[in-house]
C-alpha cells in the first residue's frame, strides 16, 4: 500500500491526506465514551428496581404454635407447614403440572384437575405432573415468628431447626 | 484555508466531557448518595452490632441493601417507607434513632406491614423514597404524613372506635365527647343529624388543602393545622364565619382535631373492616334515641345556652330566645314549641330538626320538649292568666304602632331585626292570637322583650284597641304580599299617621 | 502466505481452520470496507457516499454552511432533541401505563424507583421544551437569512408541517402524566379546539355545522378529558406523530440536498467584477448546484465560467460539526435534567380546577388571545399566521440576500423598526385591556359577533398588517414587508407568551408578580 501511495503518476490516483490529530482522537473518544456511558445508563432502566406485586413472604406465627407432628394449611399463600422432630418445613400446594391447588389425601397430596398424585414429601407418585411439589424456604423473622418465603425453593428434605 | 472544523472538534471534546461528567454525577447521585442507601448502610452496621446470637448474625448476613416496598393493591398503595424504616418489626431495635427504631406499641401484631402497608394509618406519600417527599407537606400530595398524635384518627376507617381499647384512641374518644359537650351539632351535621348553619362534617377528614380557605393560615398548610387554627379562632381563619369561638384549651383543640380527621368516608375493602365496624355503620343509620337533656346539650346549647334567659349573640348580632324561660313556658303550649322545633324558622339561624331535616327522631323531639317544658310549667297557664285577645283592628294603624314600638328590635317588617322574626311563616302558623297578645302584654321575663300594659303611663302604654291593631298588622306580616306593603308603610311612614300623633 | 514454488492446494479442513482463525479480520473487513479511516479525498467521499445513514449528506459542503453564526446549529439542535426524545421516550414506555388509574402512579415510580428513571424522565421533559424552542428559532433563522427563496419554497412548507407536528407532539405528551397540571392544561387546549363554536353559536348555526365540537370530540373521545382522551393522546404521541414527523424530517433533509445544500450568498460580489470601468457579470454564481460524483482528479478542478467553489469535504468537517452540535444539545439537556425535576402536581382531580389553569408555555400566547375571544385567539389568528407563513416564499419571489442575515439593503433597519412597532403594539394593547377591559365590560349585552370582529387580537394583527403594507409601499420591497410582518409577529408572540406566563394569575387577572397571587 505504501508503495502504491508514492506512485501517484496519474491524475486519477488519489492524494493522501493525513488529517489525524490528537484533538480528533480525543474528541472522538470522548464522544464515544459519552454515548457508551449514556447507553449503559439507559439500558439499565428496563431492569426492575423493585418487583411489583404483593410480598410473597408470609409470617405464619411463633414456633410454639405448631406442635411437633402437626400440619397447617396456609390458604392465602397456598402451602402447608409441617413440623416434625427435625424441624419445620413448608411444601407448596401448587400442582407442578398446570398450577391447580392440590388437596391433602391419605398418602400425601392429590390434584383434582388432572389426577396427579404426590407423596407426603412432595414426590410425584402418579399423574402428568413433571416434578415434585417444591419445598419452600422457611426462616425466622426478627420478632421471632416463622416466615415462609414462597418464591424461594429449597432442596427436598431441608428443615428449619427451631 | 484554515481547518474548517477545528472549533467543532474542540466543542465536541468539551461537550462530551461535560456530558460524561453529568452522567457520572447522575449515576452517583442516584445510587450512592440516595437517602435510602445511606440509611440502609447504617442499619446494616446496627444489625451487626446487635447480633447477639446465631439468628441475629443470620439476619445481619442476609440483609441486602436495596429498595424495599410493600405493595398492597387492595388499599391501592405501594409503600416504600420500609426502604428506610427497616427495623419496624425487629424487637431488638430499641434505643436506636429513627428511622431504624422498632414500631412503638404492638400495633404491628394485628396490623402486619405486609398486609396493611403504612400509609393507610400514617398517610403520607407512600411511593416516595426520600423523607421529605414521603412527608408530602406543602407539596403536591393530597394527604401528607400525619403527626404522631393524629394517627389514631385513621382507626376510624376500619374500626368502631368505641370497641377499641380506650388507651389507643384517647384523643378520638375525647374529641367525640367534646363535640357533644360543646354542642357542635347545633350548627353542623354528622350522620345526617345536626343543624344547617355550618357545613356537614361527615367527610371533614378527607378534605385536601385545596378545599380549605388558607389565606390566613401560616405554613405548613396541612389540614390539621387548619383545623387547629380554626378551632382557636374561627373568624380569623374563615372570613365572615358565623362560628363562635369554642374557647378550647390546647389539648382540647388537639382532641377535636383528631375527631375531625377521623370523619372520613374511606373506601376500604370489606376484608379489612373489623367485624364491629359493620355494626357501627348500621348504628349510624339507625341511631338510638337520646334522652331529652342530651338532645338539648348536643343540639341546642350552642345558641340557646341554658335557655333560661335571652342572650345577645355577638356573631349573629341578634337576641336569641330564652326557650326554657319561665315566661315562654307560661305562654306557649306544647304544640307551639313542637312546630318551632320540627320546622325551625326558615330564613333565620334556627334550623328544622324533624327527622328528614335535622335528623332528630320523633322520640327525641318529644324528649327534648319534655326537657324544655316540664309538665309543671306548661302553657295551660296561658289560658287562665291571659284575657281573651282583642279582635283584629286596623292594620294601618297597627303599622304605625309597629314602627314606633316594635320595629326597633323586630325589624321594619318583622324580619332582619335583632329580635325573633315575627313575620316568619312558621311562627305565624304556630302562634295563636292569644300567644301573641299575651307576649305583647306580659313581655318575656329575662329577655329584652318589654311588656306593654294598658294602664302604665308613658311610652309603653298600649290599650286593647291598639293591641288589636297591632295584632292585625302582625298577622298581615305573615302574608307575603302584605309584608311588602307593610314594609313600605312602616318604613316610609307616609301612609301612617305622622310621628307626633298619639295612638288612640 | 508467502510464495510457494509448487502450489499445493490446501485441503478443505485446512482451509476451514484457516478461515476460522481469520474470522475477526474477515468480519471487520466485511463491515468496514475501507479498513482504515479515509486517507484521501476520494476515500473521504466514499465514506460519505457509501454509507446508508451518511449519504443523505452531499460529499462536499460549502464552508459558509459550516459557519456557526450562520445557522446557529438550530436545525441540528431540533433534530438532535427529537432523537433524544425518541430514545428516552421508548425507555419511558417500558414503565408508563396509559390508563387514568395507573398513569400517575407509573410516573411516580419512574421518579422514585426505576433505575435512571428520574433522570431520563427529566431529560425527556426538558428536551421537549428545547425542541419546541429550537424549531421556532430555526424557523426565524431560515426566515431572516432568506433561505426560503427559490428553490427552497417547498422545504419551507415541509418545515411548517414539522412545526405543527412538533407542537402536536408536545401537546399530546403533556397529558400523559395525568396530574393536575396535565389535566387542566389539556382541558384548556381542548376548549381552544372547540373555539369555532364561538362563531357558529354567534351565527346560530351550531345545530347543523359544528366543527368545534367535532374537533373536541375527536381529540378527547368523549365530552370530557378522561380515559379515552388519555389513550388517544398516547397513541398519537408514541406512534402516529413520531412516524409522521420522521417521515417529514426525511423529506426535509432530502430537500436540503436537492436544493443544493444550505442557502448561501452567491459568492464574491455576486459573480461580478469590475471590467472596463463598470461591474460586469464575469461568471455564473455557484449558488444552487448539485452534482453527482463521477471522479475525483488531482489538482484544482477546472471550473470554466464558474466562481470559486469554497467547499470542503463533508467527511470529516461536516460530521464534526454535526456531532458537536448534537453533543451541545445533549449536554444542555443533561444539565437541565440534572438540576431541575420535571414538574408533577397532585393526581388529576376534575373537582378541583387549577387556578389559573395554564396551557403549555408555547400555547400561552394563544391563551392570552383566547381570553379575549376563543375563536379569534384559538383558530383565526393561528390560522392566519400559519397561512401567512406558508405564503411567504410565494409572495417574495425576488432573489437576493439568501444565506445572509438580513442581507438585502435596508433590511436591518426595517427589522429594528418593526421590532419596536411590534413591541409597542402588543404592550399598548395589553396595557389597554388590563386597565380598561374590552367591549364586553362596557356593553354587557353586545352580540358576540362584534367581539369577534373588534377584538384586541384581531386589532393587533390588523395593526401589524397595516405596518407591513406601509413598509411595502415605502421601501418598495416585498421582502422588507415580509420582514416587517414576521418581526412584528415574533415580537407580539414573545411578549404575549411572557405576559401570560408571568403576569396572569388566578382567574386570569393581572398581577405584577406571582408572589402577589392570593392564597386561596
Amino acid at each position: 500500500m505504501r508503495e502504491l501511495k508514492e506512485q501517484q503518476k496519474s491524475r486519477l490516483e488519489p492524494i493522501t491526506i493525513r488529517r489525524r490529530s490528537f484533538l480528533s482522537v480525543a474528541a472522538l473518544t470522548s464522544f464515544l465514551s459519552a454515548t457508551g456511558l449514556a447507553l449503559a445508563g439507559a439500558l439499565r432502566l428496563p431492569g426492575p428496581a423493585v418487583l411489583p406485586g404483593p410480598v410473597r413472604r408470609f409470617k405464619v406465627g411463633h414456633p410454639e404454635e405448631f406442635a411437633v407432628g402437626s400440619e397447617t394449611l396456609v390458604e392465602e399463600a397456598n402451602f402447608t407447614l409441617f413440623r416434625d422432630a427435625q424441624g419445620v418445613y413448608a411444601i407448596s400446594c401448587v400442582c407442578t403440572h398446570l398450577g391447580c391447588t392440590v388437596a391433602r389425601s391419605a398418602g400425601g397430596f392429590a390434584c383434582p384437575c388432572h389426577g396427579s398424585r404426590f407423596a407426603r414429601n412432595g414426590d410425584v407418585v402418579r399423574g402428568p405432573a413433571p416434578r415434585a411439589l417444591p419445598w419452600l424456604e422457611v426462616g425466622r423473622a426478627a420478632d421471632g415468628q416463622l416466615v415462609v418465603y414462597a418464591d424461594n425453593e429449597v432442596p427436598e428434605g431441608t428443615r428449619f431447626r427451631v | 484555508m484554515k481547518d474548517p472544523s477545528l472549533q467543532y472538534r474542540w466543542l465536541l471534546l468539551g461537550t462530551s466531557l461535560l456530558t460524561i461528567g453529568y452522567l457520572v454525577a447522575a449515576a452517583v447521585r442516584e445510587n450512592f448518595l440516595a437517602e435510602w442507601y445511606q440509611v440502609q448502610k447504617d442499619y446494616q452496621s446496627i444489625l451487626k452490632e446487635k447480633a447477639a446470637d446465631e439468628r441475629g448474625r443470620a439476619i445481619a448476613r442476609d440483609f441486602r441493601v436495596e429498595l424495599k416496598q410493600v405493595s398492597v393493591p387492595a388499599l391501592k398503595t405501594v409503600d416504600r417507607c420500609v426502604s428506610c424504616h427497616n427495623g419496624i418489626d425487629d424487637p431488638r431495635m430499641t434505643g436506636v434513632p429513627l428511622p431504624h427504631a422498632v414500631h412503638p406499641g404492638d400495633i404491628l401484631k394485628n396490623h402486619p406491614a405486609d398486609r396493611f402497608g403504612c400509609t393507610v394509618c400514617h398517610q403520607g406519600q407512600g411511593p416516595a423514597t426520600t423523607f421529605e417527599d414521603a412527608k408530602g407537606e406543602d407539596a403536591f400530595w393530597d394527604y401528607p404524613l400525619l403527626d404522631h398524635n393524629l394517627v389514631q384518627s385513621s382507626c376510624f376507617a376500619c374500626h368502631d372506635v368505641e370497641k377499641l381499647p380506650p388507651a389507643q384512641v384517647t384523643l378520638v374518644v375525647e374529641g367525640r365527647k367534646l363535640y357533644q359537650e360543646k354542642s357542635c351539632g347545633s350548627c353542623h351535621k354528622l350522620g345526617g343529624r345536626g343543624g344547617s348553619l355550618g357545613p356537614a362534617l361527615d367527610n371533614e377528614g378527607a378534605k385536601t388543602k385545596h378545599q380549605l380557605i388558607l389565606t390566613n393560615l401560616a405554613p405548613p398548610h396541612t389540614t390539621w393545622n387548619w383545623q387547629q387554627a380554626h378551632f382557636r379562632d374561627p373568624a380569623g381563619i374563615v372570613p365572615a364565619s358565623q362560628m363562635k369561638n369554642p374557647a378550647l384549651s390546647g389539648p382540647q383543640v388537639l382532641a377535636l382535631t383528631v375527631y375531625m380527621l377521623a370523619q372520613r368516608q374511606r373506601d376500604v375493602p370489606e376484608s379489612y373492616l373489623a367485624p364491629d365496624k359493620l355494626e357501627e355503620k348500621v348504628r349510624r343509620l339507625h341511631p338510638q334515641p337520646l334522652a331529652g337533656e342530651q338532645v338539648y346539650h348536643q343540639y341546642c346549647l350552642a345558641c340557646h345556652g341554658e335557655g333560661t334567659s335571652g342572650r345577645w349573640d355577638k356573631t349573629f348580632q341578634r337576641f336569641i330566645p330564652a326557650i326554657r324561660g319561665a315566661s315562654l313556658q307560661a305562654t306557649a303550649d306544647r304544640a307551639y314549641l313542637e312546630t318551632q322545633i320540627l320546622q325551625g324558622r326558615p330564613g333565620t339561624q334556627m334550623p328544622a330538626w324533624a327527622k328528614q331535616a335535622g335528623g332528630l327522631l320523633p322520640e327525641e323531639i318529644n324528649a327534648v320538649l319534655d326537657y324544655i317544658q316540664p309538665a309543671a310549667s306548661r302553657g295551660a297557664a296561658a289560658a287562665t292568666h291571659a284575657p281573651a285577645p282583642p279582635p283584629h283592628g286596623d292594620s294601618i294603624r297597627g303599622a304605625a304602632l309597629f314602627t314606633s314600638y316594635c320595629s326597633g328590635c323586630h325589624g321594619p317588617a318583622g324580619h332582619a331585626g335583632v329580635a325573633p322574626e315575627i313575620s316568619n311563616s312558621v311562627f305565624q302558623k304556630a302562634a295563636s292570637d292569644e300567644f301573641i297578645v299575651t307576649t305583647i302584654r306580659n313581655g318575656r321575663r329575662g329577655t329584652a322583650m318589654p311588656s306593654f300594659q294598658p294602664h302604665i303611663e308613658g311610652a309603653r302604654a298600649l290599650n286593647d284597641a291598639s293591641v288589636g291593631d297591632l295584632l292585625a298588622f302582625i298577622r298581615e306580616l305573615g302574608r307575603p304580599q302584605a309584608g311588602t306593603q307593610a314594609a313600605q308603610a312602616g318604613g316610609s311612614g307616609q301612609k301612617a299617621p305622622s310621628h307626633g300623633e298619639e295612638p288612640r | 502466505m508467502s510464495t510457494v514454488t509448487a502450489p499445493v492446494p490446501p485441503s478443505a479442513t485446512q482451509e476451514f481452520v484457516h478461515n476460522l482463525r481469520r474470522l475477526p479480520h474477515t468480519v471487520k473487513d466485511a463491515w468496514f470496507r475501507l479498513g482504515h479511516t479515509p486517507e484521501s479525498e476520494r476515500e473521504e467521499s466514499q465514506a460519505t457516499f457509501h454509507n446508508l445513514f451518511l449519504h443523505i449528506h452531499s460529499v462536499r459542503v460549502h464552508v459558509r454552511s459550516l459557519a456557526p453564526t450562520f445557522t446557529l446549529g438550530l436545525g441540528i439542535i431540533s433534530a438532535a432533541s427529537f432523537a433524544i426524545l425518541c430514545i428516552t421516550g421508548v425507555l419511558l414506555m417500558v414503565y408508563y401505563k396509559p390508563s387514568t388509574a395507573l398513569a400517575y402512579d407509573s410516573i411516580k415510580d419512574l421518579h422514585f424507583v426505576v433505575f435512571s428513571g428520574r433522570f431520563i424522565r427529566n431529560i425527556h421533559r426538558w428536551s421537549a421544551h428545547v425542541m419546541v424552542a429550537a424549531v421556532f428559532l430555526h424557523m426565524a433563522r431560515v426566515f431572516y437569512t432568506s433561505s426560503y427563496k427559490r428553490p427552497r419554497e417547498f422545504n419551507w412548507l415541509v418545515g411548517l408541517g414539522l412545526l405543527v407536528l412538533t407542537l402536536a407532539l408536545s401537546f399530546t405528551g403533556y397529558l400523559l402524566p395525568y396530574d393536575q397540571l396535565a389535566y387542566w392544561a389539556i382541558t384548556i387546549g381542548s376548549n381552544i379546539a372547540n373555539s369555532p363554536r364561538e362563531l357558529t353559536d354567534a351565527l346560530a348555526i351550531t345545530k347543523w355545522f359544528d366543527p368545534g365540537g367535532f374537533q373536541r370530540r375527536l381529540l378527547l373521545g368523549a365530552n370530557f378529558v378522561g380515559e379515552d382522551s388519555l389513550i388517544r393522546f398516547y397513541v398519537l404521541h408514541v406512534f402516529i406523530l413520531p412516524v409522521a414527523l420522521t417521515t417529514l424530517l426525511g423529506v426535509h433533509f432530502w430537500r436540503i440536498r436537492k436544493d443544493g445544500g444550505l442557502a448561501r450568498p452567491e459568492g464574491p460580489m455576486g459573480g461580478q467584477a469590475e471590467w472596463g470601468g463598470s461591474m460586469k457579470r464575469v461568471f455564473e454564481p455557484l449558488g444552487t448546484k448539485t452534482y453527482g460524483l463521477m471522479a475525483l482528479v488531482k489538482g484544482r478542478r477546472a471550473t470554466v465560467n464558474r466562481g470559486p467553489e469554497d467547499t470542503v469535504m463533508s467527511w470529516p468537517h461536516l460530521f464534526w460539526a454535526e456531532l458537536a452540535v448534537l453533543m451541545v444539545t445533549v449536554a444542555l439537556t443533561l444539565i437541565l435534567a440534572f438540576h431541575f425535576d420535571a414538574p408533577l402536581k397532585e393526581l388529576a382531580n376534575p373537582g378541583v380546577p387549577e387556578n389559573p389553569a395554564k396551557a403549555p408555555w408555547y400555547f400561552l400566547g394563544l391563551q392570552e388571545l383566547v381570553s379575549y375571544s376563543a375563536f379569534v385567539g384559538g383558530l383565526m389568528i393561528p390560522a392566519i399566521a400559519w397561512i401567512g407563513l406558508a405564503l411567504i416564499p410565494f409572495l417574495d419571489q425576488r432573489t437576493g440576500g439568501e444565506g445572509e442575515w438580513l442581507g438585502t439593503p435596508g433590511e436591518k433597519r426595517v427589522a429594528l423598526r418593526s421590532l419596536l412597532v411590534g413591541l409597542a403594539g402588543v404592550t399598548g394593547m395589553l396595557a389597554f385591556t388590563v386597565n380598561y377591559g374590552w367591549l364586553r365590560n362596557w356593553y354587557p349585552h353586545i352580540h358576540q359577533l362584534w367581539i369577534i370582529a373588534i377584538n384586541p387580537g384581531s386589532i393587533l394583527v390588523a395593526l401589524y398588517m397595516a405596518w407591513s403594507l406601509w413598509v411595502l409601499k415605502r421601501s418598495n420591497s416585498i421582502r422588507h414587508a415580509a420582514v416587517a410582518l414576521f418581526t412584528c409577529f415574533l415580537a407580539g408572540f414573545s411578549v404575549l407568551t411572557y405576559f401570560a406566563t408571568v403576569h396572569r394569575g388566578p382567574n386570569w387577572l393581572f398581577y405584577w408578580w406571582p408572589s402577589q397571587w392570593p392564597v386561596h
